[in-house]
């Protein structure tokens, strides 16, 4: 290339994917091009014709569209069109248009692939756009991340099971139970009777409650194990067994899958992985017997936060992580609470809802929770003790710096502090007249999970609101239009439209129009579902499962949620490393061009998704 | 004046029987596109020169840019940017203007060891030029001088074109609005920041395209509807 069209070099410098090549590989791609001419209405790829270009925009604005006529892409300054046609061979199947007067540079198709074969972020900037993009994208993003390690909150215990579970029956006497651990070399025996478990024995109980207590060996095993012990499922994470281990005190844990014995999670398991603080954590916060001392436990959060994004956890996990803690501050505040106005007159069960209903905290939020009593509650005689209760466990998670919910979703507020019978007719309303103030609470109420108390009462409810709305059109077309109703910040010419003027000037809401479109996406896939899960990921997986959402569909919005929301933590974590508020505005500038890219194939999933569920609900004739 | 007369095609058949052997020779060999071809079966060279001023016989060229076009595209690589070495030194306020330094024209080559290149560049090309008086008179000249013949050639005028399209639209013309970088404004063209005889010469080429494009003829016109004599 002559010095002098560094002109245009620079041009294609400052655009991705070309600044990702080196200078010398610009230098061959400037010198192989062209500049076209092509004045507004004029097309420049017909259907079946043999592409020869890659049409990079320098001025004006290119358009792809299907034989049908639909729009599939624009393409505006520092973009390209025709890397389809390329990629299958140069037929065109589309056609392109210019729709304004355009000066276009035209790269040789010999050179295109010749880049694409040497730079590999070059070919990958031109896969097929969309998910399959965010995917490859995230797998090159994570390299050098460390991953590949052992993590306690992407592990799940069914993975981490070495082999099956050594068992033995309840009449066994200790003796043959001694045997069999020596012989197997485990250090605990399952005690079964058919496939259920009943018990368990370990090596510690014999030590302590047979050879300490001198007793024959001869005594059935029945005699000596735990019964009942505590179990998980194979779906649960391993960060889950460290918690339960460290709460109770013990080293083996029972794991089943699909209700039969799948293994036994040991302490020596656990102990190999790193990244306990959030553990301790949890027991630190057991431990503490004032509000103000979980508070002082808590102000790690932030630099858990930090460690957990900079050890490449997921944000799924990260969520759960954080969102655990919370629950257990509440369920402490609670058990705080008990001690001082003694045990409750009639079973009641705490209900968290929003983001830690869905296990899906970050940063520590506001508090959205809600009391539901047992039918037997008679306002005249216990109404006392649950208003000074929930007053108790708010005003302490307050402190703990879980915040007065703005909207007062809080059990110390009268009207979110009922028995069972009023509840359900609180979502009757809902699901029968879904006015915009019903489906606000809807959205937030839909997203409950049981943090203490009487679970069966949870599932009573929750069973009956399902039943309501699984298949109930004309809510979920409600729900459906509400969930449409934020959209991700992407222009016309999927540029990223960015909040201009203010305190936030220049920057993208990454949470209302990035995650809560996804949320509430998945919600309504849920509900339609019948399902009763209330994490985004779980419900995506489930409502997969069952058709009302595409397998596409539902792995794309995934990966949307997983980039977005991760994006979100490293923003939240640098804020809190710079002693700044954690909020969720990210600056544009402070992302490559890389991120920015994969950005805007996440929120070009969110609007495909929106478009289909208005398609599908026909939201636009409400 | 000749070429009145004889035609284009006479004129050059007529100039390479005269020519000595040598690189104008080489030139007038070569089979040009005659007038009624369509515009886009012509190869095009958009050509601009660098000069001390206005008059052949007083001034000197200092730097040729070029570019071709064919199948109605700019070849971008095959850009070409030369300089002359003056055989007087450059007047201060020229110098400014075009950031050619003396530093730089002096290790240059001449003007006859330049003015082959160009001529090898041009042939079977119809040169593409903004406000072309000032090139075909150079070049003339240079041809003159060196090789004892004119360079006769139709040339496409970008700014003529320009001027006509704005007349047939029955747009006013003021002063200033037919410069490259206002005329190419009007077609959604980039300004391009460096300004030498072959960023110019692109600019040329560029504004070339965009004017065919918008003439909107239901056939694509002849060169004899673009060229000038």
């Amino acid at each position: 290339m002559d010095v002098e069209l560094i002109e245009i070099g620079d041009f294609l410098a400052a655009y991705h994917p070309f600044d990702m090549l080196p200078p010398e590989a610009l230098e061959t791609a400037v010198a192989s091009l062209q500049s076209r001419y092509a004045r507004a209405g004029k097309t420049i790829i017909t259907v079946g014709d043999t592409v020869e270009h890659l049409y990079i925009v320098r001025t004006g604005a290119l358009e792809t569209r299907d034989p049908a006529g639909e729009v599939l892409a624009r393409a505006g300054e520092g973009e390209a069109a025709g890397a389809a046609a390329l990629l299958r061979g140069g037929e065109a199947v589309n056609t392109v248009t210019a729709i304004e007067d355009s000066l276009i540079y035209a790269l040789p198709a010999e050179t295109f692939h010749t880049l694409r074969q040497r730079y590999k972020q070059f070919a990958y900037y031109f896969q097929p756009l969309g998910g399959a993009r965010l995917r490859t994208g995230r797998a090159v993003s994570n390299q050098g991340h460390g991953h590949g390690q052992l993590n306690l909150m992407s592990i799940r215990l069914g993975d981490m099971l070495r082999r099956p579970p050594v068992t033995i029956e309840p009449d066994a006497t200790i003796h043959a139970a001694g045997a069999c651990m020596s012989r197997e070399g485990v250090s605990c025996l399952l005690v079964v009777e058919g496939d259920r478990a009943v018990g368990i024995l370990t090596d510690r109980d014999l030590r302590n409650r047979v050879v300490a207590k001198a007793l024959p060996y001869d005594t059935p095993v029945s005699q000596v194990m735990t019964p009942d012990p505590l179990h998980l499922e194979a779906d649960d994470y391993l960060f889950d067994a460290m918690l339960i281990m460290s709460r109770h005190n013990i080293r083996h844990l029972p794991v089943l899958r699909d209700g039969a014995l799948a293994g036994v999670i040991t302490n020596t398991n656990l102990v190999q992985t790193q990244n306990t603080s959030a553990v301790y954590l949890v027991g630190d916060i057991y431990k503490r017997d004032t509000a103000e001392g979980m508070r002082d436990a808590l102000t790690m959060v932030p630099e858990l936060i930090l460690q957990l994004v900079e050890t490449g956890a997921s944000a799924h996990n990260i969520g759960h992580v954080i969102s655990t803690l919370s629950d257990a501050a509440t369920v402490r505040l609670m058990a705080l609470a008990e001690q001082r106005l003694g045990p409750p007159p009639v079973p009641y069960v705490w209900l968290a809802a929003g983001s830690q209903g869905r296990h899906e905290q970050t940063a520590r939020s506001d508090q959205d929770n809600c009391l539901l009593l047992s039918d037997a509650y008679d306002p005249e005689k216990h109404g006392e003790y649950f208003k000074t209760f929930t007053r108790m466990v708010c005003d302490g998670l307050n402190i703990c710096g879980y915040v007065y919910c703005p909207g007062e979703v809080m059990a110390m507020t009268d009207q979110w502090r009922q028995p069972l019978k009023v509840w359900k007719t609180y979502f009757s309303r809902w699901i029968d007249q879904p006015q915009p103030k019903a489906l606000m609470h809807a959205s937030v109420f839909f997203d409950m999970r049981p943090i203490f108390g009487n679970h069966a009462l949870f599932h009573e409810l929750r069973a009956y609101v399902l039943k309501k709305t699984q298949s109930n059109g004309i809510f979920l077309a409600y729900l459906a239009s509400n969930a449409l109703s934020r959209q991700p910040p992407l222009g016309f010419f999927r540029n990223l439209v960015l909040i201009k003027g203010g305190e936030h000037d220049n920057t993208l809401d990454l949470k209302h129009r990035g995650i809560v479109p996804i949320v509430d996406l998945a919600r309504v896939y849920a509900l339609d579902a019948g399902a009763d899960a209330v994490n985004t990921l779980d419900r995506l997986e489930t409502a997969r499962d069952k058709g009302s959402v595409s397998k596409d569909g539902a792995a794309d919005l995934r990966d949307a949620w997983d980039f977005i929301s991760t994006m979100r933590l490293r923003h939240q974590a640098l804020r809190i490393r710079e002693n700044k508020k954690a909020d969720n505005y990210v600056s544009v500038d402070n992302l490559s061009n890389f991120e920015r890219d994969q950005l805007k194939d996440a929120f070009s999933v969110v609007k495909t998704m929106q478009g289909a569920l208005a398609t599908a609900y026909q939201t636009g004739r409400m | 004046m000749l070429r009145h007369l004889l035609g284009f095609d006479m004129t050059r058949r007529m100039f390479w029987l005269m020519a000595k052997p040598g690189p104008l020779r080489d030139y007038y060999r070569m089979d040009y596109a005659t007038l009624d071809t369509a515009w886009c079966e012509v190869d095009y060279l958009a050509i601009d020169l660098e000069t001390t001023g206005l008059d052949p016989t007083k001034h000197e060229i200092l730097s040729f840019g070029f570019v071709p076009i064919r199948d109605g595209a700019v070849r971008l690589g095959e850009a070409r940017h030369l300089l002359v070495r003056p055989t007087r030194p450059i007047p201060e306020e020229t110098a400014v203007i075009h950031g050619l330094l003396d530093g730089h024209l002096e290790s240059a080559p001449p003007l006859d060891a330049v003015l082959p290149e160009v001529l090898e560049a041009l042939s079977g090309r119809v040169p593409v030029a903004h406000y072309a008086p000032v090139e075909r008179r150079f070049l003339t000249a240079a041809c003159q001088s060196l090789y004892g013949l004119p360079l006769t050639v139709p040339y496409v005028d970008t700014l003529r074109l320009e001027s006509r399209m704005m007349e047939r639209a029955q747009r006013s013309v003021v002063p200033g609005t037919l410069r490259l970088n206002a005329a190419r404004e009007r077609y959604g063209l980039p300004r391009y920041k460096a300004h030498n005889a072959m960023m110019d010469a692109i600019a040329a080429a560029e504004l070339f395209l965009a004017q065919v494009d918008h003439m909107g003829t239901k056939k694509p016109p002849r060169l004899d509807e673009l060229a000038t004599g």
